[in-house]
């Protein structure tokens, strides 16, 4: 988005294609940012409304990119634009389909990470740029068994009757003078730990469920409850998929020191009785302002013990987490109500797929590979393709937005020289 | 032609709705006079809520809109310009605030609602007398100013020169490069800085668009984004710049390591820092490294000095020196396969990419970890010893060393407060100067037209600078490309009837946009300059100014409704 911003504010056409319905990305999902403690969708919120009405944005949600020929100044794009079965210039985004599905509250919810459950009809979050319903052509009972009831319940609620189940696949053809990758990331399944009982046990969750607990506006409404409890006793396992060469990622994922901080003030703040502790292996608050912020959730009565978990138990109705204090050198067993596992950002489950698509490299641990590692971070091997984001390697929001807008740098040099010579 | 309002109460989804009965307050708002519509919504801000408001504008004729929902710092501008896209002047908007300074901070539904009705009829009552003011543009000056010819500066420089625009880059001292014309080698990659530096200084000295001042300093500034005039020493003149927009990658100082006087920096000449180690391994070349003509055998690098360390006022970690420190262990092990090579930490910060891996190389080099920072060093005979206490094993140990390095953190510039002032840049509480939001805004200023890049901000290593310098060249290079940028439309206004001339106003301005009109013997303002702050309207004791959008009687209406 911010890159596409800029370089739309430089003056230039540009084609935003996301394969989601929504725009917003992993960054919608969060409660807080680190160490600010801003509201992450009242910042970001803006920016997708932002990006929706700029005149040189034409937004190509629910679409993926199957093809790129071509070079820089002539890039031709084939885009396939996946049916949404909702006609979006009908829709007015009103929700009436999505109370009426016979299938609402029994699909677990992307967004919501599993926390909440959605229909076969969907808009992924109320802000949700576009505001647009989906239907989930695999959930969907009409499209799978083409019946639900006389008439599809949610054909049968919209006013605006803009359901469509004869929308097919299309494709759409783009020229454009350079292209800028910015796929994300997936997280590091917990499942590749089973030690730590990730699947198993209801109360060991990961770092972005906890987010959509702690949320105001996620399905607790900021409540961090567990089957309507408050846990009490709060332990945060780090390093779970990073630096870790026995699930194959030897890397550092760079963010979740400080998200792991940021969500243990966040249980004091909201259960100031929780005993929390953090195990870790060394905290990595590098950036402006995160030392300062680990320093005052210590001062908190946050406690941080150096050491990562081994396994994790079931005694009774609480868990127990097993782990070698290495400070103390010895080994220790704490009781747990809630463990959040922070595990670690890994490269997207397709993203070789498109490093074939694209031409481009990956690096060892899986991410693109810039040009050079220490002076040319945002351009690829592949002149006028360029890099932004987590696609690259783990960052925190800031430093995303900084590699975005520098992206869109490069693109606005190679588009005001295409247009100089024409 | 009538007044006519619309009051739109948002929901927010929850975050409004769960504390504020929000039917009530639509309920309240209808019944108010002139009020011809007022509707409820789960979230204005989106493309329904929006245009449920255009399509009311024309289907009721609205002259004024009132919009209850978050802080107008976050959705004034969306408001704004959904008004606008519906034919009304911009500023016929007014904001209630009832999510920050109502629904987030009560808890209370009755009281939080009671709250919340009259902040919409004091939004209402400042609605009737509002007026519509005019947003103006001026042509931008097509060049930037770079200050600073560090790698950040030059990044920045070549990037809005390839863009095709002027720039200037003013550079302090006689020659380019910075900090990074003084490394040997860079990690993780091991590769030999000079040939990498040369290239880019090549390409900054020879482009067409760059015009380079070195040996130079920014001693003025006056003006604002699109039109600023900067004074520049250039060897014995001083010259005048017109830019558009200015870039300030002025970059650091590394910290004293006097300042911690128990590591004997200054005193004992085998204790050095990360910088005088890259000069040392820079100057030896590929040859043998020597100190004082032998082969040091025991080496000891100590990290976070001046970083994290409350003692002497450095709270923040600098970001770099646990990779440059392990680039340092891995090139002495190189060199000198059988020396010991002790490195003392408290955590290691190995974050970016490829770095783990770079650690587990250097420690699978036979580089010892210790976790524990050192109290002390002194002299015994001709070697060092460090005290220290091992964290991991609990107890205190004492380390031989023929040679230690200093792990010396990222300071602030000594001169940024100068520079500071010069630039009317704000500084976060850590001494470096401060981004406009540290999440979404990490390189612009709350000065538009300026911008940050590099160390200045905040320690960064070389691939993160020069991403902020890319960075900060496409925020530099917008207002260059549009040719053009908006005024802010809410200024001061002087009554020359009533005003005295006594200056007090300029006093109190820190955008120099008051200036004395000498033959009118009134104040005169600068409205571009001016960013409607207001300041001056409360200093005035004539009561002559008054600003614009929040006049006294649009404000007193608003009090009248709340008492």
């Amino acid at each position: 988005m911010q890159a596409s911003l800029d370089i739309a504010d430089a003056g230039f056409l540009v084609y935003l294609v996301e394969r989601e319905p929504s725009i917003g990305g992993h960054m919608a999902q969060l409660d807080k940012t680190f160490p600010t403690l801003d509201c992450s969708s009242c910042i970001l919120t803006p920016k997708m409304v932002d990006v929706a009405r700029h005149p040189n944005i034409q937004l190509i949600s629910y679409a993926e990119v199957v093809g790129a020929d071509g070079g820089i100044g002539h890039f031709k794009v084939g885009v396939k634009q996946k049916p949404r079965y909702v006609d979006v210039d009908r829709c007015t985004g009103c929700g009436l389909c999505v109370e009426a599905c016979r299938l609402k509250g029994r699909i677990s919810s992307e967004f919501d990470v599993g926390v909440s459950k959605r229909g076969a009809v969907y808009i992924p979050f109320p802000q949700a740029v576009p505001l647009k319903a989906t239907i989930d052509p695999e959930r969907c009972v009409f499209i799978t068994r083409g019946v639900c009831g006389k008439v599809p319940a949610c054909e049968e609620a919209c006013s605006a009757e803009a359901i469509d189940f004869q929308q097919k696949e299309e494709m759409i053809g783009l020229e454009v003078g350079a292209i800028i990758v910015a796929t994300g990331f997936d997280l590091f399944d917990a499942r590749l730990k089973p030690e730590f009982g990730y699947g198993l046990y209801p109360n060991v969750i990961t770092g972005l469920q906890f987010e959509r607990l702690s949320s105001a506006s996620g399905p607790t409404r900021g409540k961090i409850t567990l089957n309507g409890q408050e846990p009490k006793k709060v332990v945060f396992i780090q390093c779970v998929g990073s630096r870790d060469k026995s699930v194959g990622v030897e890397y550092c994922s760079r963010v979740c020191c400080m998200f792991t901080a940021k969500q243990a003030h966040l249980v004091k703040e909201k259960i100031p009785d929780a005993e929390v502790t953090v195990l870790y292996i060394d905290v990595r608050a590098f950036g402006k302002g995160f030392e300062e912020f680990y320093d005052r959730v210590r001062g908190e009565g946050v406690m941080y013990r150096r050491g990562n978990a081994s396994e994790i138990c079931k005694r009774g109705e609480r868990l127990i987490v097993m782990a070698e204090d290495t400070l103390l050198g010895e080994s220790v067993q704490l009781e747990a109500d809630l463990v959040v596992l922070a595990t670690g950002i890994t490269p997207r489950g397709d993203a070789q797929d498109l490093a074939t698509l694209l031409r481009l490299s990956t690096s060892p641990d899986g991410f693109f590979q810039e040009a050079h590692p220490k002076l040319r971070p945002v351009e690829t091997e592949r002149e006028g393709v360029y890099l932004a984001g987590c696609c690259q390697g783990p960052k925190d929001i800031p430093d995303g937005v900084a590699q975005a807008k520098a992206a869109a740098s490069s693109v606005i040099i190679a588009l005001r020289n295409g247009m100089e010579v024409s | 032609m009538g007044l006519r309002i619309g009051v739109y109460v948002c929901h927010c989804g929850v975050n409004i709705a769960a504390t504020v009965d929000v039917e009530a307050v639509t309920r309240f708002a209808l019944g108010l006079p002139s009020v011809a519509i007022a509707r409820d919504y789960t979230y204005m801000c989106s493309d329904p809520g929006q245009a449920l408001i255009k399509e009311d504008i024309k289907k009721f004729g609205l002259t004024k809109v009132v919009v209850a929902s978050c802080s107008p710092m976050m959705h004034e501008p969306t408001f704004r310009g959904t008004i606008q896209e519906a034919g009304l002047n911009p500023y016929c908007l007014e904001m209630a605030n009832i999510r920050e300074q109502c629904s987030w901070v009560h808890e209370e539904e009755e009281e939080a609602t009671r709250k919340a009705i009259q902040l919409v009829a004091a939004a209402v009552d400042k609605a009737f007398l509002l007026e519509p003011l005019e947003e103006r543009r001026v042509a931008v000056t097509s060049a930037a100013l770079v200050i600073g010819g560090g790698i950040a500066g030059m990044q920045a420089a070549l990037d809005i020169a390839n863009a095709g625009f002027q720039v200037y880059l003013v550079e302090k001292e006689p020659r380019l490069g910075g900090h990074l014309a003084q490394l040997d080698k860079t990690f993780p990659t091991l590769e030999p800085v000079a040939p990498l530096l040369a290239e880019e200084i090549r390409e900054v000295e020879g482009h067409p668009n760059i015009d380079l001042l070195t040996s130079a300093e920014v001693i003025g500034l006056e003006g604002y984004i699109g039109n600023f005039k900067v004074n520049v020493t250039d060897q014995a003149t001083i010259r005048e710049l017109k830019v558009g927009t200015i870039l300030v990658a002025t970059g650091y100082d590394l910290f004293d390591a006097r300042l911690k006087p128990e590591y004997g920096y200054g005193i004992y000449e085998k204790v050095i820092t990360g910088l005088e180690f890259e000069r040392l391994v820079s100057l030896s070349g590929s040859r043998k490294f020597w100190v004082n003509g032998k082969e040091p055998q025991d080496v000891l690098f100590i990290q976070c000095v001046g970083s994290r360390d409350k003692s002497v006022g450095q709270e923040y970690c600098s970001r770099i020196c646990c990779m440059y420190t392990a680039k340092q262990a891995l090139l002495v092990k190189e060199m000198l396969p059988q020396a010991r090579v002790t490195v003392l930490y408290m955590d290691v910060r190995a974050y970016g990419k490829g770095f783990e891996e770079f650690y587990d190389q250097v420690r699978g080099e036979g580089v010892l970890y210790r976790r524990g920072n050192p109290s002390e060093i002194y002299k015994n005979g001709k070697r060092l010893i460090v005290r220290v206490e091992d964290t991991l094993l609990g107890e205190p140990v004492q380390l031989e060393a023929d040679l230690v390095v200093l792990a010396t953190g990222i300071t602030p510039r000594r001169d940024s407060p100068k520079i500071a002032n010069l630039l009317k840049l704000p500084r976060s509480p850590d001494g470096f100067f401060m981004e406009a939001h540290p999440k979404l805004r990490p390189v612009d200023t709350v000065t538009e037209g300026i911008y940050l890049a590099g160390c200045c901000q905040g320690p960064k290593d070389i691939p993160d600078t020069v991403t902020q310098a890319k960075a900060a060249a496409a925020s530099a290079m917008i207002p260059l490309c549009q040719g053009q940028v908006k005024v802010e439309a809410v200024t001061s206004i002087i009554d020359e009837e009533l005003c005295s001339g006594c200056g007090i106003c300029a006093e109190m301005c820190v955008y120099d946009a008051l200036s004395l009109h000498e033959r009118k013997g009134v104040m005169t303002i600068n409205e571009v300059l001016c960013k409607g702050c207001g300041a001056c309207a409360a200093a005035c004791p004539s009561k002559a100014i008054k600003l614009s959008h929040f006049t006294p009687a649009q404000i007193l209406a608003q009090v009248d409704a709340l008492v």
